[in-house]
């Protein structure tokens, strides 16, 4: 059906609720990548078959990521009148006794993690209310992980289900459209996003409302949306979480976008990594197409805008706002530079305005809540809410949504619960191979735009990787240089010949070969790239060597001058040593030793050839009675030859 | 007509052209920027990152940009050589001496600015067809695209790996072996012979391309291709006794003509 008046939108969106609150449980498993390969599709068929097995009367369907990776796979349930119960780590054997105890009426509450009462969809006219219960279970907000967070952009994340246009309107979604179109000037819709005090989630923090302003002000018959769907930083996957769990909040967001700045089309630019996310973003235009909120007069007003896909051939540049564009165009992605920024001439030169995924995300609650009520989340100057990918040597990974303005500390020890095994947590690396490295006496540093840039890092998309005692800086730094290296374009001399520079010196600094010297050339390198190069991955690929040299400089005279690698991660500055004490004589790790360095045999003492070994760490992995210790710069004393054990130990 | 603005370099006012490059002014002007991705003929490009300049003042962006893609515009004010830009600026000759160590160019241009050695490995590649002279400018590509319409040859991969070639390194028909890519290099990296009824594009993977014969001498002087080019392009068209002379013989014919015409044994328009 087309969905013309307000009515109609009202008639599906009763559809919608019961759909969400049947009158019979409701069981949804979160299927986002996340969770399908934690083995989500698997429970989901088990719990298909023994639903129908034990004729059970339940409503099975498919949800999002609620954004606790840990915990995956994710199945929630509802039973009518009682609150929304998310189960944890669910698989497929534990699907009959599930369907057994839905049957009964019942829940498994040993595999409860928590339970939601009321939910707030923001874009809803009021929270939804599932009912009150299960006292031994913990609300969803009690808990560590999710306590300091506020879900705006993941509102529906792990609630509805992606695939159904009528979910995502019963929960209010396209009544923002709705209010944009048929209430509000062109004019009015901008203000509103001024108001709210919005920054480009994508990283740079421009304001939303002023680039819209710009592209709105340029006089052209043709103008185009994009949203840069290109996420491509290491350990980032806030993006296609995004979409995948809630594609029509991106839609909805760039009908408004485009309403506002005069644009007649839109594009998706993702990357070819993300098919479900592709899969998801397809099926939800269709469907938006179908109940006629993409199209020909939306609403029934003069105002039609369709929206398409163009999918990303895997490189990293073409996030880069001019590089993309390049890429729909079906030229090689490589930047050019600005002015004129896109807003004058983008796509086929027409003026076009481009927006970040989770920037497109918060315009329906802007504009259905008003830019006031977005501009209290958050701190002066950085409004909102960010999602980050909190992932790396932490107890606690996954999705994060907090306000701005929220600290290191909160995130990585509160939500993250600190270091995994109690191990000393060193840094946050934020905004990806662009951003700089965080040490922990700096983990006070609030989290926005501002405040990153101070202590030399950028916000980036939302990349959060922690690094604790066992991470070399050094490595860390030749690790995102190497990515940067792979992925700059090749178009600017800085970035294509210099980055590659840096990234030998790296080398030679971690294999024990790096002087004093090498450090001041690293050094004038990295400031010579940065302030030289033509777009943003240039400026911006020198960061983590800058912020570990800054912040972690011991580590590097540490590797220079004494050829120790205090973290013990630098393969050429390492030592493998089996303790006679310990050594059982088992064999295990002389039989795996992919080189043949271990001597020994049964109920001898194994020595390592240290000329042979190749410090792969496989005799340290396998050994059962942990004999095996990694030294960097030191010795211990071993026999030289195999002697047998002593016995008695 | 287009305005004329005023613009103040290194704290000289200078006339130019309203949107005209920096870049040009300052060639025209004789204020010395290096530069080498910079063709007047193509539209800028901003790659080599050489002409950089400081702007002091001016509606846009201050700090350092590339002079080839800033445009003058009324007040605009700019200086040439900061410390810092020379400090950059030597860096990025390092580079390019290391990138491109058979370069006599790079090694001229970086002497001129005091530049003699580098401390980075140079990158020689063996068997190198740009004879590993190539800066990656891309001249010799948005040449070939821009102004000639073929767009034979492209950049293959990218980062540190880049370069430049036709597809997949093979013989490209497309080429109408014009040779435009050889004259704009800076670096006289691109190499093209002409061999009795061939031209080989040697750098591009040995592209061939057949040679027109003069129909009076008979011998081989321009590139198939770019003949039937530029006769398709002539208005009128080009008169069927000139075609497919060589210029030597066409110049030969039409002096003739006129020597007949003064003599009176031809009249001017017996054609």
């Amino acid at each position: 059906m087309k969905i013309k008046t307000l009515q109609d939108l009202e008639n599906v969106r009763k559809a919608g609720i019961k759909k969400l609150f049947p009158d019979k449980p409701r069981i949804a498993v979160g299927l986002a990548t996340c969770g399908i390969a934690a083995g989500g599709q698997d429970v989901y068929e088990a719990l298909e078959t023994a639903l129908k097995k034990k004729g059970v009367n339940a409503f099975l369907t498919k949800t999002g990521c609620f954004g606790i990776c840990n915990e995956e796979p994710l199945v929630n349930i509802a039973m009518p009148g009682k609150p929304l119960v998310i189960l944890h780590k669910v698989q497929k054997e534990d699907a009959e006794s599930i369907a057994e105890r839905v049957a009964k009426g019942k829940l498994p509450e040993e595999k409860a993690l928590c339970k939601i009462e009321e939910w707030d969809h923001i874009t809803s006219e009021k929270p939804f209310f599932y009912g009150k219960g299960y006292e031994n279970i913990p609300l969803w907000n009690e808990i560590p992980y999710f306590k300091p967070q506020k879900k705006v952009v993941l509102r529906d994340a792990g609630i509805i289900n992606p695939e159904d246009i009528e979910e995502y309107i019963a929960v209010g979604g396209y009544s923002a459209v709705y209010k944009a179109l048929t209430k509000m000037t062109p004019d009015e819709v901008v203000e509103e996003v001024k108001k709210s005090g919005l920054r480009g989630r994508g990283g740079a923090g421009f304001p939303t409302g002023l680039k819209w302003e710009f592209t709105k002000k340029e006089k052209s018959d043709v103008k185009y949306v994009i949203c840069n769907a290109d996420e491509g930083d290491p350990g980032a996957y806030m993006n296609r979480n995004e979409m995948e769990s809630d594609p029509h909040m991106v839609i909805e967001g760039m009908i408004i976008g485009a309403y506002a700045i005069g644009a007649s089309e839109g594009f998706i630019y993702v990357r070819a990594e993300y098919p479900l996310a592709i899969e998801r973003l397809k099926l939800a235009i269709k469907q938006a197409k179908e109940y006629g909120l993409l199209g020909e007069h939306i609403f029934g007003t003069e105002f039609s805008f369709d929206i398409r896909i163009a999918t990303g051939a895997g490189a990293f540049v073409c996030g880069e706002e001019t590089a993309l564009i390049a890429s729909i165009e079906g030229k090689p992605g490589r930047p050019r530079p600005r002015p004129p920024f896109p807003a004058q001439k983008g796509l086929w030169e027409k003026p076009t305005n481009i927006n970040n995924v989770e920037t497109w995300c918060n315009i329906a609650p802007i504009i259905k809540k008003g830019g006031e009520w977005f501009s209290r989340i958050g701190i002066e100057r950085n409004t909102g809410t960010k999602v980050f990918s909190l992932v790396g040597k932490v107890n606690k990974v996954g999705l994060v949504e907090v306000p701005l303005g929220t600290t290191i500390n909160e995130i990585v020890c509160h939500i993250g619960g600190c270091g995994i095994k109690s191990k000393e947590i060193k840094a946050v690396q934020t905004g990806g191979p662009s951003g700089g490295c965080i040490p922990r006496n700096l983990f006070d540093t609030p989290i926005d735009y501002d405040h990153l840039k101070e202590v030399g890092s950028i916000m980036g998309s939302g990349g959060l990787v922690v690094m604790d005692e066992d991470t070399c800086m050094v490595d860390t730094a030749k690790y995102f240089l190497s990515f940067t290296v792979d992925e700059s374009c090749g178009k600017c001399v800085p970035c294509r010949e210099g980055l590659k520079r840096m990234y030998d010196i790296l080398e030679k600094i971690t294999d024990g070969r790096g002087t004093e010297e090498d450090l001041g050339i690293l050094d004038e390198l990295a400031h010579t790239i940065k302030a030289t190069s033509l777009c943003g991955l240039g400026q911006t690929a020198p960061n983590p060597v800058i912020t570990t040299i800054k912040y972690f400089k011991d580590e590097y005279m540490e590797h220079i001058k004494n050829k120790v690698c205090p973290a013990r991660v630098c393969r050429a500055l390492i030592d493998y040593f089996i303790v006679p004490d310990k050594c059982k004589g088992c064999t295990i790790c002389a039989k795996n030793c992919p080189v043949g360095a271990i001597d020994g045999g049964p109920g001898l003492i194994h020595i390592i050839d240290q000329s042979k070994c190749i410090a792969c760490g496989t005799c340290m992995d396998v050994c059962p009675f942990d004999a095996v210790v990694k030294l960097s710069g030191e010795k211990i004393d071993t026999p030289d030859k195999p002697i047998p054990v002593k016995k008695g130990r | 007509m287009k305005k004329t603005v005023r613009i103040k370099i290194n704290g000289k006012t200078y006339e130019a052209e309203e949107g005209e490059s920096i870049l040009s002014v300052c060639n025209r002007e004789n204020i010395d920027i290096p530069n080498l991705c910079f063709n007047e003929a193509l539209a800028p490009y901003g790659a080599c990152r050489l002409c950089m300049v400081e702007v002091v003042n001016g509606p846009g962006k201050k700090g350092m940009t590339t002079s080839c893609t800033l445009k003058a515009v009324e007040g605009l004010e700019i200086v040439t050589d900061t410390e810092q830009i020379v400090k950059y600026r030597n860096i990025l000759f390092e580079l390019y001496l290391a990138q491109a160590p058979n370069s006599e160019e790079i090694k001229e241009m970086a002497a001129k600015y005091g530049v003699t050695k580098t401390r980075f490995a140079k990158k020689a590649k063996p068997l190198d067809p740009l004879g590993n002279k190539c800066v990656l400018c891309g001249q010799c590509v948005r040449v070939c695209d821009e102004i000639m319409g073929t767009a034979a040859i492209n950049y293959i991969g990218r980062g540190f790996y880049t370069k430049i070639n036709t597809p997949y390194l093979e013989k490209n028909d497309a080429c109408m072996g014009c040779g435009a890519c050889a004259e704009v290099c800076p670096t006289g990296a691109i190499q093209m012979e002409d061999i009795y009824d061939k031209r080989i594009m040697k750098s591009w993977s040995g592209t061939e391309v057949k040679l027109k014969k003069c129909k009076s001498c008979g011998r081989y002087f321009a590139p198939e291709p770019i003949a039937e080019f530029a006769y398709a392009k002539l208005d009128p068209e080009i008169k069927e006794e000139l075609k497919d002379l060589c210029p030597d013989c066409r110049r030969k014919l039409l002096s003739r003509k006129e020597i007949l015409i003064s003599q009176g044994e031809v009249s001017k328009n017996e054609d």
